[in-house]
């Protein structure tokens, strides 16, 4: 089948500047993944806390680890992403520590935790089986994602849609956001490193005009299906998804150039107290079963090494992310200020 | 009292007097928290304030006017079947208004169920439009109760009187009947004020920013102070609406025959062709639409462990509300102080679930061991419902007749004899039905509960909320028709006449 590349500008952490990561899809090379049957049996009790956002498929990924762990005493705390991020970082304040593992849908609110200090450093022999240019010394991120938007067929023509997504704010288009998710949290705050605090804040008051809010992207994509609005901000996954289940959905993916409206993000995990068991546990979502299962059926990118990216996914090569440090989308705070001074949260 | 005790303190005070400081706690802790904040008031919370009280005022408007026709009808009409219809016209008081958001919700707008099962095309139900029909068809049973149990109360020769002075059933009915009955009205109302502002889900799914809503916000992204400074702003509000509460009597009349009506088949028709959308909305389409998802999705996703965690948390909370109740109401009947410590614990009632919330997460990281604990949820409950189990416990404790006791105690018992002997066994059955009352509205509770659940503690309520937000409405059909239940028990309790007194605040 064809050979895609597919260019992220993702930045390690402690890296000087941005730069430009081929990350090879190939189909020969499937051996880089660990399997579930190498890892050791999971004891005792572990408490995730779980930004929500992917419906059920997170849950029948933990809900695998549950059954293949019989000994393992998983509780689980689930909430918004940013929230739980922020509630960690207040906890940690107040000396209080209940989460062992933290799995965000985003890689801003990793950021917000581990530029508090809280990440314990994962073992090179984790960070390794990770794709080139996501090994990260405290976090894993665990599959990717590409901000899109998702627009309706009937209503909109590709061309009716800029290339800019700055031009949005001015375009008289309907629009469908849900500002409450982590990951168009991370999108405000790529916006404002790439255009500045003004122009954001601008965008964000002219958008508000026409947009509807809903309270998750799912709810967004659904939305632009049924044509309620033209076209909306959202994960890929969610479209793909929606046109797996609906082959003649009338929605499809449109890409901005080179702005925080293609922005390539990761969700990811990282260990909050030591012990293997936290990072034992990190190491069941990076093996090859769990990385496929998001791929095939959640149409998330998988990260860990070898395994193949998800069906439908269109050219990604014709994709240009704009260059973003993920860990500068930690900073997550003046984009919450931001949003909650026009009124949009 | 008894003049021989005037200067000493009844054996309840001091019990209730740590009960009654224990509900102002989560005031004082939003008072410390709100002194951190930045921002006290600004464009967006002007906002806020507006569609907080435009969504009160035109909910209790909409429930005046459906709740007044139907009290009439109820108390003084002629049909058949008239005890069926009171309990189906109240029975919107049975189903979480969240339910009935998001179930509507669902229902309306482009490709919502109606669309997609009849093929007609639909408005959307949201914004302030949405959530004023959403609350006011949860909400005008109050009304429509409290000016019912007014009405019964009057007498109809004054009716009569003017009837045969030449008015008309209609103008004698506005002239001479409701101006007799508006307290019973404005006690309603406000009822449904209250509601109206402490209610969280509805303008949550209605997309409505409204003080709760915002909270959630704020406390979402951590913004603790913030959201404890829009907590104070929210309660301003609520305590105002009590005040006027507290501010409204009763107006009493010597008893005497009710007025009756006897319509015609016509009117009898007219009344169901306007009252019926009413029913159909509030309580048709909730459970059809639970049907319909059950049906299409089955059963899957749901635990049992959910229903099992929410009657858990929820029977510790009634457990303790009523052990905390007695001291309270009886210090309540003991004397003026003790009145007062019942009405500091009236406090909680009005405290909304979602500034309850907020307080109690601070409180527990404050004090770790309380963090993320079944028991700070159930103090939350406790707070929040204790007046509902010392409302119960007061009113059968109050109709004990006090010689009985004196009597005991004549015939040698000890006080604790006395109480254990005479006292406890005539008003258990306030008690039970104390206990049943804070039960159920535990089980319904969703924002405290969403705040404040241990880590994987899963709750009917916020189980619903889950699918709600990932977009999974289909799984909410077991969910919600379990609270659907639970909240009909609780009516059945209510209407059963131990909690008549609750709903007529006009008068004993």
């Amino acid at each position: 089948m064809q050979r895609r590349a597919f260019l992220h500008n993702l930045a390690a952490v402690g890296a000087i500047s941005c730069m430009p990561i081929f990350i090879q899809r190939s189909l020969a090379a499937d051996g880089g993944a660990v399997s579930v049957d190498q890892l050791p049996k999971l004891e005792g009790d572990i408490t995730l806390y779980l930004g929500r956002g992917e419906g059920g498929l997170y849950e029948n990924v933990l809900e695998a680890i549950r059954k293949r762990n019989p000994k393992l005493n998983l509780k689980i705390r689930r909430g918004a992403t940013a929230a739980l991020a922020n509630s960690i970082v207040a906890e940690a304040k107040a000396g209080v520590r209940r989460a062992d593992v933290f799995w965000a849908v985003d890689s801003g609110a990793i950021g917000l935790v581990s530029d508090a200090g809280l990440a314990r450093p994962l073992p090179a022999d984790l960070t390794s089986q990770l794709k080139p240019g996501f090994q990260y010394p405290q976090w894993a991120p665990v599959t990717g994602r590409i901000r899109t938007l998702p627009y309706n067929t009937d209503r909109l023509t590709p061309e009716q849609i800029p290339e800019s997504v700055m031009a949005l704010a001015d375009s008289d288009l309907s629009i469908g956001w849900a500002p409450a998710y982590a990951s168009f949290q991370s999108f405000i705050t790529a916006m404002r490193l790439l255009e500045g605090e003004k122009a954001t804040e601008a965008w964000l008051r002219g958008v508000s005009r026409q947009a509807t809010n809903y309270a998750g992207e799912l709810g967004v994509v659904m939305a632009v299906e049924r044509g309620e609005v033209d076209l909306g901000f959202a994960n890929h996954y969610y479209t793909l998804r929606l046109k797996n289940g609906k082959p003649n959905a009338k929605v499809d993916l449109a890409f901005t150039k080179n702005d925080a409206g293609c922005l390539v993000n990761a969700s990811g995990i990282l260990a909050l107290s030591d012990g293997d068991l936290p990072i034992n546990f990190i190491r069941y979502l990076l093996t090859k079963e769990v990385q496929a299962y998001l791929a095939s059926e959640a149409y998330e990118i998988p990260l860990a090494n070898g395994v193949k990216p998800p069906q439908g996914l269109p050219a990604l090569d014709t994709i240009s992310p704009p260059k973003v440090d993920l860990t500068q989308l930690a900073d997550l705070r003046p984009t919450l200020n931001l949003m909650r001074r026009v009124g949009v949260l | 009292m008894n003049p021989r005790y005037g200067l000493r303190w009844p054996a309840s005070y001091p019990l209730a007097l740590v009960i009654a400081v224990l509900a102002l706690v989560p005031v004082g802790v939003l008072m410390g928290l709100a002194s951190d904040s930045a921002e006290l008031f600004d464009a967006h919370n002007l906002k806020v304030l507006t569609n907080t009280l435009l969504l009160m005022f035109f909910t209790v408007l909409g429930s005046v006017v459906i709740g007044v026709p139907l009290a009439l009808i109820t108390a003084y009409v002629q049909v058949p079947w008239r005890k069926l219809w009171l309990i189906v016209l109240a029975a919107p008081l049975a189903i979480p208004s969240y339910i009935g958001a998001f179930t509507l919700y669902a229902a309306f707008g482009r490709g919502g169920e109606i669309q997609q099962l009849l093929g007609l095309p639909m408005p959307s139900v949201k914004g302030l439009a949405g959530a004023t029909l959403v609350m006011t068809l949860y909400s005008y049973p109050f009304v429509m109760l409290t000016t019912r149990a007014s009405l019964l109360s009057l007498d109809a020769s004054l009716v009569n009187a003017a009837r045969t002075l030449g008015m008309t059933v209609g103008v004698s009915l506005w002239r001479v009947v409701l101006p007799r009955v508006a307290t019973g009205i404005a006690a309603g109302a406000l009822l449904v004020a209250l509601y109206t502002l402490s209610d969280f889900g509805t303008p949550a799914i209605m997309r409505l920013d409204t003080f709760t809503r915002v909270i959630f916000v704020e406390y979402n992204a951590f913004g603790l102070s913030q959201a404890a400074m829009l907590s104070l702003q929210l309660l301003v509000i609520v305590g105002l609406v009590l005040f006027l509460e507290s501010r409204v009597r009763g107006s009493k009349e010597r008893p005497g025959r009710h007025l009756t009506l006897w319509p015609s088949r016509g009117q009898k028709w007219l009344m169901v062709l306007v009252f019926a959308p009413v029913i159909l909305l509030s309580i048709v389409l909730p459970l059809v639409v639970f049907g319909v998802w059950l049906m299409r999705e089955g059963t899957g996703g749901f635990d049992f462990s959910y229903a099992w965690n929410s009657a858990h948390a929820s029977f510790l909370a009634a457990l303790v509300a009523v052990i905390l109740a007695i001291p309270v109401a009886h210090a309540a009947i003991a004397g003026r102080a003790g009145r007062f410590m019942e009405r500091l614990t009236y406090f909680g009632f009005g405290v909304p679930g979602i500034v309850m919330g907020t307080a109690l997460v601070y409180v527990g990281l404050q004090l770790p061991f309380l963090y993320q604990t079944l028991g700070l949820l159930v103090l939350a409950y406790v707070l929040r419902f204790l007046p509902l189990a010392v409302g119960s416990v007061r009113s059968t404790a109050e109709g004990l007749d006090p010689s009985l006791v004196k009597a005991a105690r004549l015939l040698g018992a000890s006080p604790r004899e006395a109480f254990q002997r005479i006292t406890l066994p005539l008003t258990i059955r306030g008690m039970v039905a104390g206990a049943a009352l804070v039960f159920l509205e535990a089980m319904r509770e969703l924002p405290a509960t969403l705040m404040l659940g241990p880590t994987g503690f899963e709750t009917l309520a916020t189980y619903l909320w889950r699918v709600y937000e990932a977009g999974y409405f289909g799984r909410a059909a077991i969910p919600g028709l379990l609270l659907v239940l639970m909240s009909a028990l609780g009516l059945a309790l209510m209407l059963s006449g131990e909690r008549r007194a609750e709903f007529d605040v006009t008068g004993k």
